[in-house]
């Protein structure tokens, strides 16, 4: 649905920092779709922790945000933010993500505005829930 | 929904204000203004916004925000919305 390349054109983030390989759906205004592969190549695998690589959970919720971006750029077009300022987070993590599993984001539009969005987010590895959520942010 | 009355409705909006803010519920009075008594930002009113929607089952447009300018109003909104 959506390739690294058009990711791009609609995220400000970028290598090392864009957690979003691709978007499998989007539905404007409704939700979104996307994955993230975890790769060992990955920096912060090295203090994270060294021998037992566990990918952080900080990344996961930034991974979660990055397709409530995509949602919101696509559900108002006229949405001229260029970035975005997390307001509230809220998240229970029930399972560790590793190098090799594929982190399935999914992602429900609560409320869209032109001032930013509220979503509640999953995701999952092998369709098993890994962190579920919400998450507010400001549009800038 | 069965209809509420305006002291639950107080009630049940003031709690959400006072859980999305994390300001003590005393101090969210019908009259105190959110951002220039309370502190609130813009962020705050679309998730309160975010909050009355679900909680009443109703859908307010986004150029209501302004309306949200202190719990008074807020219930009149809601109330606007849940006649509607």
């Amino acid at each position: 649905m959506m390739n690294i390349n058009e990711i791009e054109k609609v995220l400000p983030q970028r290598y090392p920092f864009l957690m979003l390989d691709r978007v499998t759906e989007i539905k404007p205004g409704v939700y979104i779709k996307a994955y993230k592969n975890v790769s060992i190549n990955e920096e912060y695998f090295k203090g994270h922790f060294g021998e037992t690589p566990i990918f952080p959970g900080a990344l996961t919720a930034e991974a979660m945000a990055q397709a409530a971006c995509i949602l919101i750029k696509k559900s108002i077009p006229d949405l001229k933010a260029t970035l975005f300022y997390i307001t509230n987070a809220k998240m229970r993590f029930f399972k560790t993500v590793a190098p090799g599993d594929q982190l399935n984001i999914s992602v429900k539009a609560i409320k869209m505005a032109h001032v930013g969005g509220v979503f509640e987010t999953e995701a999952s590895v092998d369709n098993k829930i890994v962190v579920k959520g919400e998450m507010a942010f400001a549009c800038k | 929904m069965p209809q509420l009355d305006d002291l639950t409705l107080e009630k049940e909006l003031r709690e959400i204000i006072a859980k999305i803010t994390e300001i003590e519920s005393e101090r969210i009075t019908l009259e105190a203004r959110f951002i220039e008594d309370l502190g609130m930002d813009s962020m705050m009113a679309l998730e309160i916004l975010a909050a009355m929607e679900k909680k009443y089952k109703i859908r307010i447009p986004e150029d209501k925000l302004n309306k949200l300018a202190n719990l008074n109003e807020t219930i009149k909104l809601t109330k606007e919305y849940l006649k509607a």
